[in-house]
């Protein structure tokens, strides 16, 4: 737990130097809870939530709670092959100012190895806002999964993950990019259920002039299937 | 914060909430736990390998060790019982390693079984006597040995689309199969 901290101040400390970018840390706990309604498909719901502590933005400087928003997503998902699952979803997003909808397509393939495996999702999202045009946005995220005692992931054994999204959006006629990287501790109780507890790093605002943000969160993630 | 931390306790508490038995469990052992016979066994075959790493495996009935190691280009991973008695070797082969003639039988039942398949492994399985296989390591002879094929292989049916643990024997002829269960990806798609 130590360590999380420690990360935390150093990235803390690295962003004060850039003086114009803008730093965020916070909470980002979330959920999911899947299940399957016949052989092929299955549903999964998933709740996350942003919590900020602290903004570089804010002229004192100190850590202040702040619920950013919850997302509410739910994914009806179709199995291809044992490697490759189609998924449709919808997100209902609350946020201060205007809760928005957002739609969903996903592929993810998994690709296994002697004793790690790697998750591949492409996934295109559009976003609906009352007064602003379609947010419409790209992404691609690689995920990878090592058990870390022996070779083998077995119940009540702990894991590491690592994984990079890289995404494209566009609203209107403006454009950029933002990257996510996390890097967890997962814990295996069983197949059945997971925790993850980690950071995830988030980075945007790449093609905008003089504006770039980072934001750090602290995060656990819960994974259950029935 | 107070709704941070609710959320924190409620998700330990189904965590923790969830004591599922332990059946199958394999992870990574000190050389000194292991039996001295086995590790004499394994200098005698491999003649003093120094990167060997040992496991214990148990599937909830069997218990057993096991060396991996790298031989001649391969991975060959050695089973042993806990009292140090060598019980297989496994050696990890591409599909062209195969014998000509066990290959075509294999190949033949997985055409004639599946409309679409691909093998993701290989392992050739000795079992014997501990004196023959160390004869199949270190002089290359198969006296006394059942030659067995482990293949990992996925295959789509019309009523069937899974990932298999297959064994066929030394001609290539199926013994038996199973399917392999992947594990939940709920962590990696969403």
């Amino acid at each position: 737990m130590k360590y999380f901290f420690l990360v935390a101040f150093l990235l803390l400390s690295l962003s004060s130097k850039a003086q114009n970018d803008r730093f965020i840390f916070g909470f980002f706990p979330e959920a999911s809870l899947s299940y399957k309604i016949s052989e092929k498909y299955s549903i999964t719901h998933k709740i996350e939530s942003q919590n900020g502590l602290f903004d570089s933005n804010n002229l004192n400087e100190e850590f202040e709670y702040e619920q950013t928003l919850t997302d509410l997503q739910t994914f009806i998902g179709r199995r291809l092959s044992p490697f490759v699952k189609v998924d449709v979803g919808y997100q209902y997003r609350i946020e201060e100012g205007e809760n928005t909808h957002r739609t969903i397509q996903q592929v993810s393939i998994l690709q296994r190895e002697s004793f790690y495996r790697i998750g591949h999702r492409i996934r295109i999202d559009e976003t609906f806002f009352q007064d602003a045009p379609l947010l419409f946005r790209a992404r691609y995220r690689i995920k990878g999964q090592v058990p870390l005692q022996g070779l083998s992931l077995d119940p009540g054994e702990n894991y590491l993950t690592v994984s990079n999204e890289l995404i494209y959006m566009i609203q209107s006629t403006e454009d950029d990019l933002e990257n996510r990287l996390t890097a967890a501790l997962g814990f295996y109780f069983d197949d059945k259920n997971k925790l993850e507890v980690g950071f995830d790093y988030r980075t945007d605002d790449y093609l905008v002039d003089n504006r770039f943000r980072h934001r750090l969160w602290f995060k656990f993630g819960y994974y259950k299937t029935l | 914060m107070i709704r941070i931390i609710t959320t924190l306790f409620v998700l330990f508490g189904i965590a923790f909430g969830y004591t599922q038995e332990k059946n199958e469990v394999e992870k990574r052992v000190k050389k000194s736990e292991v039996h001295e016979q086995a590790k004499e066994w394994l200098n005698d075959a491999y003649e003093n390998k120094r990167k060997v790493k040992w496991y214990y495996q148990t599937d909830g009935k069997k218990e057993v060790f096991e060396a991996k190691l790298k031989h001649d280009k391969h991975l060959h991973s050695v089973e042993f019982s806990l009292d140090g008695n060598v019980r297989n070797i496994e050696i990890l082969i591409d599909e062209n390693e195969l014998a000509p003639k066990v290959r075509e039988v294999i190949t033949n039942f997985l055409e004639t079984n599946y409309a679409k398949f691909s093998i993701s492994k290989i392992q050739i399985q000795y079992t014997g006597d501990g004196d023959d296989l160390e004869d199949v390591i270190d002089e290359d002879e198969f006296e006394n040995i059942t030659i067995k094929y482990e293949i990992e292989y996925y295959g789509k049916s019309e009523s069937e689309d899974e990932l298999w643990e297959a064994l066929f024997n030394a001609e290539g002829v199926l013994i038996e199969k199973r399917v392999v269960n992947l594990r939940a990806t709920d962590n990696l798609d969403y």
